[in-house]
């Protein structure tokens, strides 16, 4: 066996196998997944709920998600992150990961309001128009005619900012090493290697978001089988 | 039925409507014709609220649209629409487009909302089209769908803005026909159409609008073969 292949199954063995190590990373990936998952879910939440004030007709409503969407988007995720644990739960004693989804979920908020609102304005004024001339009211015109419209055509943009919320859970790096990234920080502190680790998360994150792209387009093309002619 | 007075409606400078004061009875068929821009649209979206009048009153069945208190949408469903460009909702099939209203507002169970939906489907002849998505019809059968998801309210009035105005001339027959059908089971109706050959045919009375104002009214041979208005010549002789 060549000199190279038996130093890169050695660093292999040193960082995966010795002590149970792959654990670390199994631990990571668990963390990096959970605090995505609820962070994607509150960002949608917080999204749709600014989007609707945002487009709403109360000036105050309106003025509240503005300036919320302004902020977010002007000030570096890292920076909100470390606000929110470092003086809002500076007194509450709370699991980092949980911070970590509440800044992730507040940040992605604020993009997925974009999102939400221009699959919103994306839909026609006729399909409202023909909801309410029906008698409905303007909250289930938007709840059965317009988002469920809105919601097909922001897929796309929706995947993406997953996508872009996934890899920027690894900032949580700044409070905890409970991540993916975390997990390779540990192992090479204690291999002294750099290459196998980071690379491996490397591939892992590549691989995760592969697997969500995939999904994502199995479902939009679900979601259009009303298109086809 | 439809009471419109002093009906005044601006868009910022733009006065569209200055001053209409119709009265609709029951049955009554009524067509409005002129010249775009004349206001005819915005008069007849004012009747069930899509704009919002600046002045004037209107009464349906009694009772004032035009009061800030009033339930707007109780007095919607009273009112069927259908518009120049369908509006059919493309992510729902053609039966449940039918049967969204009735079951979201009038709380009808679904199997009901059904079995009335596939009789409409069958009034104006699309009883096999029921699973197809509105992006499979052609205009005219999306038209006919639209006509049968207002009816499925089970309306008073009908309002028809410019039906078939967005359809390939020979779609335009299928449309009208329903229509006729509609008219001759004594559906109250307001129909804005440049479709002369309906109005002559169906309408009870003519309106003939230009400028913000009806400018003259009467039954259809009144105002096609025997116009008073010089306006009212002028647009027959370009249209007829």
């Amino acid at each position: 066996m060549p000199v190279w292949v038996i130093d890169i199954l050695s660093r292999l063995n040193s960082t995966f196998i010795v002590a149970g190590r792959w654990k670390m990373f199994l631990s990571g990936l668990g963390y990096t997944l959970l605090i995505s998952l609820f962070s994607i879910i509150l960002g949608l939440v917080i999204g749709i709920i600014m989007a609707l004030m945002r487009l709403s007709k109360n000036k105050v409503l309106r003025g509240i998600s503005g300036i919320y969407i302004d902020i977010i988007r002007g000030t570096p995720t890292m920076v909100q992150l470390l606000i929110i644990y470092f003086i809002i739960f500076a007194k509450v004693p709370i699991p980092q990961w949980i911070v970590g989804c509440i800044a992730f979920g507040i940040n992605s908020g604020a993009y997925m309001a974009e999102i939400v609102r221009g699959g919103i304005l994306s839909i026609s004024i006729g399909q409202t128009e023909a909801g309410r001339s029906l008698g409905m009211t303007s909250r289930q015109t938007m709840s059965s005619i317009v988002m469920p419209q809105a919601m097909k055509n922001i897929l796309p943009a929706m995947g993406n900012e997953f996508v872009v919320l996934i890899k920027e859970t690894a900032v949580i790096g700044m409070i905890s090493s409970i991540d993916l990234v975390g997990a390779a920080q540990q192992v090479q502190s204690r291999t002294y290697d750099y290459l196998v680790p980071l690379l491996s998360i490397a591939v892992i994150y590549y691989a995760v978001i592969k697997i969500i792209s995939i999904v994502l387009n199995k479902l939009e093309s679900g979601m259009r089988k009303a298109d086809k002619r | 039925m439809i009471k419109v007075t002093g009906l005044k409606k601006n868009f910022g400078d733009l006065d569209v409507l200055k001053g209409i004061d119709q009265h609709v009875k029951q049955g009554e068929k009524v067509v409005i014709i002129g010249p775009s821009g004349s206001g005819k649209s915005t008069f007849l979206r004012c009747l069930n609220l899509l704009e919002v009048p600046t002045e004037g009153e209107i009464l349906i069945e009694g009772e004032s649209i035009t009061e800030p208190k009033t339930n707007v949408n109780k007095i919607r469903e009273k009112m069927g629409m259908v518009f120049q460009q369908f509006n059919l909702f493309p992510h729902l099939t053609v039966l449940d487009n039918i049967t969204l209203a009735p079951v979201k507002v009038k709380k009808m169970p679904k199997p009901d909302a059904e079995v009335l939906a596939r009789e409409l489907l069958c009034k104006v002849g699309l009883a096999d089209k029921e699973n197809a998505y509105p992006a499979q019809l052609s205009g005219g059968q999306q038209q006919r769908i639209a006509i049968a998801r207002a009816l499925a309210m089970q309306p008073d009035i009908m309002l028809f803005d410019e039906p078939t105005s967005a359809l390939d001339p020979e779609m335009v027959g299928e449309v009208l026909s329903v229509m006729k059908d509609l008219a001759e089971a004594g559906m109250t109706m307001v129909v804005v159409t440049h479709e002369m050959g309906f109005a002559r045919e169906v309408a009870s009375r003519v309106l003939f609008m230009d400028d913000g104002y009806v400018i003259e009214e009467g039954t259809p041979n009144d105002i096609f073969d025997n116009p008073q208005n010089d306006r009212t010549k002028e647009f027959l002789s370009k249209v007829l």
